[in-house]
């Protein structure tokens, strides 16, 4: 649950990870910490990637983070009917794979630099 | 003088050519894999020229050959089939004059020409026969065994190579253009990704024969797992990941019916091996394997892309060339390696073979059976460009070293190996050859 400007919503996060997380092949600019510390913050969190869902599920159990849910790039319209948000993003960065699919499952889109500097990433909104 | 592409009369492209001539009389003696990347990283040891020294100096190596004792060099010059430097992006220049260079600035860095590799191996300092097999490794062997065979080099090294560079794969060249030169625009399809002729073939496979796509699925998990026991592989090395049967479900379609998976990564990778008469190879390190023929198809489809019946008829004919010159029946191969990149025609290949007896339409049941490493039937147990990355060449790699009881954690154990076959990469269009733990 995000707190800032006296209003309390839901945001989901849906992250790729090639080229967008440090994980990522090619490393992206989001720290796995980026992720652990929306979790923390209650936001919905997960991937969308094009590598094995299998693959997916194994990185993030290698950095102990329990996601809500992993799925291929085609699959964010499902994400979206299965968790209730006032907000969803999907971290991308890919015009054609990210930026589209995204705006056609109707999330809201974000670069990896537009995702750093949204006010929820900063820790003064955080705590 | 520059290295010529080899003439069409050193491939055997016809029936009824009868036993190959030099039937068990070149032997491969050596292989040298260089590490694999996604993408190269800017530094000279990791361009494709470097990448290419490596593997050369490790089959010299694992050969067992005095450099001065190699004569020959076949290999491929162009490197990329989707790869390109961009218009406009300024040369690498500090990995070009890291080498000896040729009058091309990007050999070495986006394709490699055969003086290239001479101007940075002083070692090979007796090397009087040089020629390209273009496109795949497949063709460069059928070369090397060819000119072998015919006396041209007696000790030969043979090379394929691949680099990539950041960005997107098949966006630049020819793709970027808003023109293309010559004839291309008639005879080329436009606008679709490179596995949709492949896609189309699949689709009226499974329409003529009552399957479905998700049949696929034991074939690319047993692929993964396969390569995943392959050390020299890019998924062994950078991302141990199995592709399970709900992976392969959930994927994407690139061309509807072949998914993500039914598609090959590219890579940076070089392998080379060391070909030499059956009678050198008796004196040297490594347990010889014999080459019992070299086949070729050139068949031309009617139109831009082959329709079923027409990828049947050429595999069958191709197996007609690759049995009748080696003289064996496909109730000799040992396993099979033939090419999987896509993964959507492996059956067509082994197929057309009639691999286990397999008739036309049978694979996809076939492969709900056992196709392990371990089992009676191995299908790719190379792992394949699905397993390994793109290279075109574990297949032939994994023949080698079955053979010689040199594949690790990838040997075959549920039956013995004694020949083998591999090539591609297309079912219409390719270059095969069936590899023997003997001469005979
Ligand atoms: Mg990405």
């Amino acid at each position: 649950m995000e707190r800032y400007a006296g209003l309390r919503r839901t945001i989901l996060i849906s992250f790729d990870i090639d080229g967008t997380l440090e994980e990522g092949d090619p490393p992206g600019i989001l720290a796995i910490d980026f992720v652990r510390e929306a979790q923390k913050d209650g936001f919905v969190v997960g991937s969308c990637s094009d590598r094995p869902i299998s693959a997916q599920r194994a990185m993030w159990e290698r950095h102990g983070i329990e996601v809500d849910f992993a799925v291929s790039k085609h699959m964010l319209a499902e994400v979206k009917s299965q968790f209730s948000a006032d907000v969803y993003y999907h971290i991308g960065d890919r015009e054609d794979l990210d930026k589209r699919v995204a705006e056609q499952a109707g999330f809201a889109f974000l670069w990896p630099h537009e995702a750093l500097a949204k006010p929820w990433h900063k820790a003064s909104f955080r705590r | 003088m520059k290295t010529s592409p080899a003439p069409a009369s050193v491939y055997r492209a016809a029936e009824g050519l009868g036993l190959w001539e030099h039937r068990g009389k070149v032997a491969a003696v050596g292989v040298g894999h260089s590490p694999t990347f996604r993408r190269w990283d800017g530094t000279p040891a990791n361009s494709v020229g470097g990448i290419s020294l490596e593997a050369l100096r490790r089959a010299i190596d694992d050969a067992g050959v005095d450099p001065a004792d190699i004569d020959g060099l076949v290999m491929d010059p162009s490197t990329t089939t989707g790869a390109f430097w961009p218009k406009g992006k300024p040369l690498p220049w500090e990995a070009i004059n890291a080498y000896n260079r040729t009058d091309d600035p990007l050999d070495g860095i986006t394709g490699l020409s055969a003086e290239w590799i001479l101007a940075n191996m002083p070692q090979l300092n007796r090397i009087e026969f040089t020629t390209y097999g273009v496109g795949c490794m497949s063709n460069a062997i059928c070369v090397a065994a060819q000119a072998i065979g015919n006396g041209r080099a007696h000790t030969c090294l043979v090379l394929k190579s691949w680099h990539n560079l950041e960005g997107r794969y098949y966006q630049g060249g020819a793709n970027a253009g808003n023109a293309i030169p010559g004839s291309s625009a008639i005879r080329s399809l436009w606008g679709t990704p490179a596995c949709f002729g492949t896609a189309v073939q699949f689709a009226e496979y499974c329409r003529k024969y009552g399957k479905s796509h998700d049949m696929m699925a034991p074939f690319i998990e047993n692929s993964r797992k396969n390569g995943l026991k392959f050390p020299e592989g890019y998924w062994a090395q950078h991302r141990p990941e199995e592709i399970t049967p709900e992976d392969y479900e959930a994927a994407r379609w690139i061309a509807k019916p072949a998914n993500l998976f039914d598609n090959d990564m590219p890579i940076m990778v070089s392998a080379a091996y060391l070909f030499t008469t059956a009678e050198r190879a008796r004196h040297l390190k490594q347990k010889p394997v014999y080459i019992l023929n070299h086949a070729t198809s050139r068949t031309r489809p009617r139109s831009l892309t082959p329709t079923l019946d027409e990828v049947e008829e050429d595999t069958a004919r191709t197996a007609r060339k690759i049995y009748e010159g080696a003289g064996i029946t496909a109730d000799d191969l040992s396993f099979e390696n033939m090419y999987d990149g896509f993964a959507l025609f492996h059956q067509f290949h082994i197929e057309g073979l009639g691999y286990r007896g397999l008739k036309f339409g049978e694979a996809l049941d076939f492969y709900q059976t056992d196709i392990s490493i371990s089992g009676p039937n191995p299908v790719s147990p190379s792992g394949g460009n699905i397993g390994c990355g793109r290279s075109r060449f574990w297949m032939h790699t994994d023949c080698i070293q079955q053979l010689q009881h040199r594949a690790g954690a990838r040997q075959v154990t549920g039956v013995k190996p004694e020949i083998a076959v591999s090539g591609g990469p297309m079912p219409v269009g390719g270059n095969y050859m069936v590899w023997s733990a003997t001469p005979d």
